[in-house]
């Protein structure tokens, strides 16, 4: 009766639109004045010196970066456009694979006479090789195409004759690629394989009457295929191949052959055909060849760990094949840790896009007659986005470590650089696929917009979990590893040194039964916890392997059948390695408002990876421990929501670098930027 | 003046019955820059902050220009230089004429191109804008259209009609005003020797990383053919003072990546230390040389540019450790409703 009453009041009033009389009355819908566009600068504010948390994040030569940053701005060659009074600078993607082909090989060459590639093979150091990680962080931040392009050239043409070849190859080579006079690249995957690089089916045999390799690709599994360079524009080639010396398989060995001369005709004996469109990275021209029996010279054997002699005799000085093999490709790992870090800037990227424009745009009151909230300010969101943050800060850290430890490389440090690069690369690109997907969602319609960047990104940077070693093998490696680590311990009776499993020697941690604020925020209970877990799950992955091999089953065999637990135990250790770099990070800084924001995602970074499954699945953690991590996590998002703009500013990604929707979106989208 | 200025734009922007402010100079000139000789004298001995004070109050008149809430129209025919240019290039509206002449001459004065000049030569074509700030090259009205400088070019006879019709409008639409503008608007050619007809020398050039760089990069062009712009060129950089080159280029490239009021903040850190002189004395000396003495041969400290090590450069940059010292602080804008254009200086 009541509801009736109340529907014919509501009724009576539509019909007579009298004026508010009765404090019953409904209030009058009225519109909302027009949504205005704020900068975030103006009402967020810095509570510690971004450039400071810059340097700690990029680590070293930041000016160089900037000014390769101020390079590609100032270029129409890099595709400056004007949105929302702001100028953006980003690939035109919807121009045709074949003319953004084009485009990425012209930014080359501008780059090229500017001289951004001078000493890039021929200047040795560890300045000069981290200064070459830097231009690559910038250069990815513009296009992942022409990253991959001088990725390909410089680190795996280039690098492949700096660490296959020897004295004779760098005298001939390396001068001629640092100045694109020869274009190279790089064929060692197959159609047939990729992960398994020693089951490639190329064949190469010796001529001695000619003193000539005869390269040929026997079977259609065999081509060689995504030869990024190939398709258009490479000149050479790095060509991997079985090597048969008098009927003996020697192995997989390297050689240098050429494809095309020098206005552009692929040589004979050569068939090059096209990938044809990709889901991302069209600006790469990426190719396909068979070689029908070409002879190449004797010398184009890239010899640093072996060689043929002129009258055909294998020689080497490592015996054992796999060793050899192992060496051989032991310098590939520069291209590892490119494709590591690049997936941090990425990352980086999307979050800066992300959260710039959680701080502007709104949705829903909460009260009528109020304001609609600003995404940001919504738990929810920031549930979504601050822990992602978080993520990519460490996984900064872990970066800055992985390039120092390579470029400091020696013999002995050769399986470490292995394990971590391989951990780290497996793992920044999966998170980086993560985050990019949630940035994208966070964006809402506008992340579907191409210029907008952080939607297209996926489909850009999605190649980075299956080149360069497909994650998942990599992170068996690491489980191997591991393996390997516990087995030479127990059986030599000695400590655990090394990757940094040295906690191992230590004795078990305890988790409190009880997890107040104070204990989850403290580094060394998050320490302890994800030590906790990786050394349980080195025990039980060794205790399944065993009682595989004790039925009977070879290790290769117990290791396929083990395989949860050696995913779960790498991931563990992945988690704990990078954990360590944040923490040693934020030992670095005096007392101050930096290292205290620091902290605090250190702590938020901890309780993320200590919130995964792993943790209640294994025991290590009760229902309710669980439970109050989850409640810290919430509260430490809260506490970081001040300093959104500031961690995403210290980046150091210029506004051109980002997009329209981080900035004034409304203007951007106006009528008036449609008329220009 | 600055006070004065600083004071009127404050209050213009509460005046409901202000839609848009005019700047124009008086005789031959627009504004030939802030009194130089007279800062030097106030300086002599410790009080540097006597001119520190001046810079804070004329970098704050900069910054409110940028960020102003209504269109301000600089009617620029004459001369415009140094803090000339910091009090017009920040408005929404530069009309230019044939009588133009602008200039950032600071690197041979030992000081560096300041007033958020960082911020407007950055955002000049390809490197001009290095060009510019490091030679304290003259462009005339055509040049200043052409790059930027300047949003409009009117021929001096029409202006008393421009301002007339501006002072009817009675609106602050930055699109009606430009419309009215483009009434008495013509679109002049750059003359044949035109510094703007160099820009693919300028900008392979300006674009090295050092100026030892470009002064090399600049060299090389002359193996080739002689060029009388060219040599000039390295001759104009090699009489100025080598740390204001080098100050002058990272300010350059830094505001290239940062809004208008970090670029403030970081100027007035630069001027501090230029005032208190303790890196290097090469502003009064320059002052002396070109402006009071007049003798034009100043004599630079250091005086090559391989002496200007890094960590001089750096502590230009650094904020200043004495007492009471603190980092400029620009007004908070957030209080009135931004143009669009000026939203995106921020």
């Amino acid at each position: 009766m009541d509801r009736a009453f109340q529907r014919t009041k509501i009724l009576t009033n539509h019909l007579l639109q009298s004026s508010p009389s009765s404090p019953a009355q409904i209030p009058s819908l009225s519109s909302n004045a027009c949504l205005d566009y704020s900068p975030p600068e103006l009402s967020e504010g810095y509570a510690f010196d971004i450039k400071e948390m810059r340097q700690l994040l990029d680590g070293h030569h930041v000016a160089d970066r900037d000014w390769l940053f101020g390079m590609m701005m100032q270029s129409k060659l890099f595709n400056p456009r004007v949105r929302g009074g702001k100028v953006f600078v980003s690939p035109d993607y919807n121009q045709s694979m074949e003319q953004q082909r084009e485009m990425t090989w012209k930014r080359i060459v501008y780059l090229l006479e500017r001289g951004v590639f001078k000493g890039w093979l021929t200047e040795k150091g560890e300045e000069a090789e981290m200064r070459k990680f830097a231009y690559f962080e910038a250069l990815g931040l513009f296009d992942h195409s022409i990253a991959i392009k001088l990725g390909v050239h410089f680190f795996l043409w280039g690098g492949a004759i700096q660490f296959f070849g020897t004295k004779h190859h760098h005298d001939k080579w390396l001068r001629d690629t640092e100045n694109y006079l020869i274009k190279g690249c790089f064929a060692m995957t197959e159609l047939g394989h990729g992960s398994n690089v020693r089951g490639i089916e190329t064949v190469t045999t010796y001529d001695s009457n000619t003193g000539e390799f005869v390269i040929n690709t026997p079977c259609e599994s065999a081509q060689k295929y995504w030869i990024g360079g190939a398709a258009n524009h490479a000149t050479h080639t790095i060509v991997f191949s079985q090597l048969n010396i008098n009927g003996t398989n020697q192995g997989v060995h390297a050689f240098i052959a050429q494809i095309r001369d020098a206005v552009g005709n692929v040589c004979p004996n050569i068939r090059i055909a096209d990938c044809g469109h990709k889901i991302g990275l069209n600006g790469v021209d990426n190719g396909r060849i068979w070689f029908d029996n070409v002879r190449v010279p004797r010398e184009n054997l890239l010899n640093s760990v072996a060689d043929v002699s002129a009258d055909g005799k294998y020689l080497s000085s490592i015996k054992d094949p796999d060793q050899r093999f192992a060496a051989f490709l032991a310098p590939l790992t520069a291209g590892r840790v490119n494709i590591a870090v690049s997936a941090v800037y990425q990352s980086k990227v999307g979050l800066a896009i992300a959260i710039r424009y959680a701080l502007t745009r709104r949705a829903f009151s909460v009260k009528p007659n109020e304001p609609e909230v600003l995404l940001l300010d919504y738990p929810s969101h920031q549930r979504r986005l601050v822990p992602l943050l978080a993520k990519t800060y460490a996984m900064s850290f872990a970066a800055n470590y992985l390039k120092m430890l390579y470029v400091k490389r020696t013999p002995q440090s050769n399986k470490t650089i292995h394990v971590v690069s391989s951990s780290f690369k497996a793992v920044f690109t999966w998170n980086n696929m993560q985050i990019l997907q949630e940035c994208r969602e966070a964006c809402g319609g506008q992340g579907l917009k191409t210029e907008n960047r952080v939607g297209h990104l996926k489909g850009e940077h999605d190649v980075q979990s299956t080149f360069e070693g497909d994650n998942n093998i990599l992170m068996q490696q690491v489980s191997k590893a591991l393996f390997a680590e516990y087995v030479a311990a127990q059986k030599k009776n000695k400590a655990f040194k090394g990757l940094g499993l040295e906690h191992m020697n230590k004795p078990c941690p305890v988790i409190p039964s009880q997890l107040t604020s104070a204990t989850l925020r403290c580094s060394q209970f998050q320490m302890d916890a994800l030590c906790l877990r990786e050394r349980d799950l080195l025990k039980c992955f060794v205790l399944d392997v065993s009682q595989h091999q004790a039925k009977g089953e070879s290790k290769e065999h117990a290791f396929i059948m083990s395989y949860q637990l050696a995913e779960d135990l790498s991931r563990a250790f992945s988690d704990r390695a990078i954990f360590q770099k944040f923490v040693e990070a934020e030992a670095t800084l005096a007392a101050g408002s930096l290292k205290d924001v620091l902290g605090m995602l250190r702590s938020l970074y901890a309780l993320i990876c200590i919130e995964d499954v792993a943790f209640l699945r294994y025991g290590y953690l009760s229902v309710d421990n669980a439970a109050a991590v989850r409640r810290e996590i919430t509260k430490v998002c809260s506490e970081l929501r001040p300093h959104a703009l500031a961690l995403v500013s210290s980046f150091g990604i210029p506004d051109a670098f980002l997009s329209p929707v981080a900035f004034n979106w409304i203007d951007a989208n106006s009528w008036s930027s449609v008329q220009h | 003046m600055i006070s004065r200025l600083l004071e009127l734009f404050l209050a213009y922007e509460e005046d409901p019955n202000v839609k848009l402010v005019i700047l124009k100079g008086k005789g031959r000139a627009f504004c030939a820059g802030g009194d130089v000789a007279a800062l030097v004298r106030d300086i002599r001995g410790d009080d540097w902050r006597a001119g520190a004070k001046f810079f804070l109050k004329e970098f704050t008149l900069n910054y409110l220009m940028a960020a102003y809430s209504k269109p301000q129209v600089s009617i620029l025919n004459g001369i415009v230089m140094g803090g000339g240019a910091g009090a017009s290039v920040h408005g929404r509206f530069r009309v230019a004429t044939e009588n133009s002449v602008f200039a950032m001459p600071e690197t041979a004065l030992g000081l560096f191109p300041d007033v958020g000049a960082s911020y407007f030569l950055s955002r000049l074509p390809g490197f001009f804008g290095e060009y510019v700030g490091l030679t304290g090259s003259r462009l005339d009205g055509a040049e200043m259209l052409a790059c930027g400088l300047a949003t409009h070019f009117v021929p001096s006879a029409k202006l008393a009609m421009l301002e007339a019709a501006l002072c009817i409008v009675d609106s602050s639409d930055p699109v009606i005003i430009s419309s009215i503008i483009d009434q008495y608007c013509e679109q002049p050619s750059l003359k044949e020797q035109s510094v703007y007809k160099r820009l693919d020398v300028i900008d392979r050039c300006f674009s090295q990383k050092t100026v030892e760089e470009i002064i090399s990069a600049l060299e090389r062009e002359l193996v080739h053919k002689m060029d009388v712009w060219i040599s000039t060129t390295i001759q104009t950089l090699k009489k100025a003072s080598p740390t204001s080159l080098k100050i002058s280029l990272r300010s350059i490239r830094e505001g290239r990546l940062q809004g208008v009021g970090q670029c403030l903040v970081r100027e007035y850190r630069m001027v501090c230390h230029v005032m208190r002189g303790e890196v290097s004395k090469d502003f009064f000396e320059g002052c002396r040389a070109i402006l009071l003495d007049k003798d034009k041969n100043p004599k630079w400290e250091p005086s090559k540019l391989e002496l200007v090590t890094d960590s001089r450069v750096d502590r230009y940059f650094s904020k200043m450790n004495t007492e009471e010292w603190e980092d400029l602080k620009l007004p908070t804008r957030s209080k009135h409703k931004l143009p669009l254009y000026a939203i995106a200086k921020l």
